[in-house]
């Protein structure tokens, strides 16, 4: 199992390098420069203010980071097996769930990259800052949460991208068919928000999906 | 000694190796106690099913021919004196039933196949 | 065990065109089969049925005794498989695709593998996307060998290949058969090649297999006859009878074209007053053009 779970890692690794690289790279220096403005000495009140503003705007990228690197890592894991229509995969003496398996961890132990950047770029930024008192940095926190996000990320669209083409194309006909009604609806004035609806069923409401609503900060009071 | 082998006839392909080898024990080209190329390597060579020279081989031990021993290879008897040459009277019968059979169908006559014959020997002597 | 695969009474459809409707088929241990048919015939099919890619609508899969698709991790560990089109990662070195697949096969040759790397001049380093279309087909017949399985499918495995490319796959295989007594089943529809090869083959046209026989009787066994005075009605012939017709430029015969010949057979044409002026050897190409056309033409009449 260990051979093949490293050849599997291996041919992973190739495909997927640069966006981990580049993930792990950004997933540094987000947290780095939310909080460039904090290495200037003398802090007060409004000073507080606006560092909040500034964190939390830098914070809306962890979510697009998490999403854009789920994604990604998620395509590249099965990319490859499309194009030869799975056969070489089916055709190894494993079982489909085990070699199914095999795949996800991969992605995910690549995944440890960019994760662990968040952590490190994070205590990094807070070693570095000073804080305007009545501030708090919750780097760890803020790794975990990216940790998960990532994670559910990549669940979901691993699950879409290893099934066959037509599961792929159901979901994206599905996600059509709304952005469709929702035009029509808006054409014939017709008082309906899907995506609002959506986005509330979806992210708002309890789920693992809610990890990606809200505010992101590394610095809170 | 095996280049021309011909799958595509009707002389079943395992016949026809045993045959060249035949011939050339009795020409004297493989003498006693020579070794015969391996199964594996003939085959490979032959792009032929091993069990086709496997076959051959077992045919010509039993026609007393070869002898196999298990591990070492296959190799050449030694042969009666007399034997050599009934073998090639054996393959001169043999080319000329084959003459004869393909004069028959392209509709030569034997009179015509004769005064052939005598004008390319004819033509050899001279 | 002496079948290497056994397919009983199979039977699978794809969409309204194409079926295979009752198939039986019968590899045994040891023996290099042949599986020949035109285009379309269903040999690709069967050979995915086979492998576990395709589920049957009902009949039964053996391969190496074991049920398939049931247990198809623990039989593809002892079967090596080339399909017909390149199927390996455009985007590994041929070192990589060799490492990575010996990882998944416990018995894995490694000397070998490097074996076979030298002697097909491959270069670890090449991507495999960059490789020719021969030296794709050697790298995928290079790992189906250092599997050392007991089984190996190929299917087409030398079309559009060039004369020194063939040559050299097949001495492979044929080394491999030698050293290993594995079984082979090849489709092909360069029956030349089989013919040198083979010590069985099927013919399948249509979803239908038209025959499987020992290569030496479907070979000799198919033969050209002149006959004349013959009957209108052949009944019960000891032979099988493929075409008939009459002989060209208006001659005073007929031509049959027989399957399943041996020699004595003569005396049946004696026994309905006709005669049999010549009896023509076919090779296996002419044989099996026979095959399909009395086939086909059977199918049409009914």
């Amino acid at each position: 199992m260990r051979a093949m779970f490293r050849a599997i890692l291996h041919s992973q690794w190739k495909w997927s390098r640069l966006i981990v690289v580049l993930g792990t790279v950004a997933a540094f220096a987000i947290p780095l420069l939310s909080l460039q403005g904090a290495a200037r000495a003398d802090r007060g009140a409004p000073q507080a203010q606006e560092l909040l503003r500034a964190v939390q705007s830098w914070g809306t990228l962890y979510p697009l980071l998490a999403t854009a690197l789920g994604l990604l890592m998620a395509i590249a894991a099965w990319a490859p097996d499309h194009r030869g229509r799975h056969i070489h995969a089916l055709t190894l003496p494993v079982e489909r769930w085990r070699y199914v398996l095999l795949r996800f961890g991969a992605g995910f132990v690549l995944l440890a990259a960019p994760i662990a950047a968040v952590l490190i770029g994070s205590s990094l930024a807070v070693l570095t800052a000073t804080l305007p008192p009545g501030l708090q940095a919750y780097p760890i926190a803020l790794a975990m949460r990216f940790a998960f996000a990532v994670f559910v990320a990549y669940a979901v669209f691993f699950a879409v991208s290893a099934g066959t083409a037509r599961t792929a194309g159901i979901v994206l006909g599905v996600i059509a068919a709304l952005i469709l009604v929702q035009v029509v609806a808006s054409i014939a004035s017709i008082d309906l928000n899907l995506v609002n609806a959506a986005q509330t069923v979806l992210l708002l409401g309890p789920g693992p999906l809610a990890v990606f609503s809200g505010r992101w900060m590394l610095v809170d009071v | 000694m095996f280049h021309g082998i011909d799958p595509r006839s009707p002389i079943p392909l395992y016949v026809q190796i045993a045959e060249r080898v035949r011939l050339a024990i009795a020409t004297g080209t493989l003498g006693s106690a020579a070794p015969l190329p391996s199964v594996r390597q003939l085959a490979a060579e032959l792009r032929i099913n091993p069990a086709t020279v496997i076959q051959a081989y077992k045919d010509l031990e039993a026609q007393g021919f070869v002898e196999i021993r298990h591990g070492a290879g296959t190799f050449v008897r030694e042969l009666a004196p007399g034997r050599r040459a009934r073998e090639r009277s054996q393959q001169a019968v043999a080319l000329v039933r084959k003459l004869l059979a393909d004069a028959r169908r392209s509709g030569v006559s034997l009179a015509e196949l004769q005064r052939a014959l005598e004008t390319e020997l004819g033509a050899k002597t001279t | 065990m002496s079948d290497a695969i056994h397919l009983e009474r199979l039977h699978y459809r794809a969409g309204k065109n194409f079926e295979i409707p009752n198939l039986d088929l019968h590899v045994p241990s040891g023996s290099i089969y042949g599986f020949l048919g035109p285009n379309g015939s269903g040999k690709t099919t069967t050979i995915r049925l086979i492998l576990g890619l395709l589920r049957p609508l009902s009949g039964r899969i053996a391969v190496l005794g074991l049920p398939m698709p049931e247990q198809h991790a623990q039989v593809l560990g002892r079967v090596g498989y080339v399909p017909e089109q390149p199927h390996l990662d455009a985007t590994l070195t041929v070192r990589e695709l060799i490492d990575f697949q010996a990882a998944f096969y416990p018995r894995w040759d490694r000397a070998r593998a490097e074996e076979l790397v030298g002697r097909f001049e491959l270069d670890g380093d090449h991507l495999f996307g960059r490789l020719s279309k021969g030296q794709k087909a050697k790298l995928m017949i290079l790992l189906a060998l250092a599997q050392c399985g007991d089984l190996l499918v190929l299917d087409e495995p030398t079309d559009g290949l060039d004369p020194v490319v063939r040559r050299d796959i097949l001495s492979a295989l044929i080394t491999y058969v030698s050293e290993r007594g594995a079984t082979i089943f090849i489709s092909s529809h360069l029956v030349h090649e089989l013919e040198r090869v083979c010590d069985w083959v099927a013919v399948m046209d249509e979803g239908r297999l038209i025959t499987e026989a020992p290569m030496e009787k479907l070979k000799h066994g198919t033969k050209r006859l002149v006959v004349t005075g013959a009957p209108a009605e052949v009944v019960n012939p000891p032979f099988r009878l493929l075409t008939r017709e009459s002989a060209n430029g208006g001659g005073p015969g007929e031509n049959w074209v027989v399957g399943d010949w041996e020699a004595g057979m003569t005396s049946y044409f004696e026994g309905v007053g006709a005669s049999v002026r010549d009896v023509i050897d076919l090779d296996l190409e002419d044989g099996f053009v026979e095959l399909l056309r009395s086939f086909r033409e059977g199918r049409a009449r009914r």
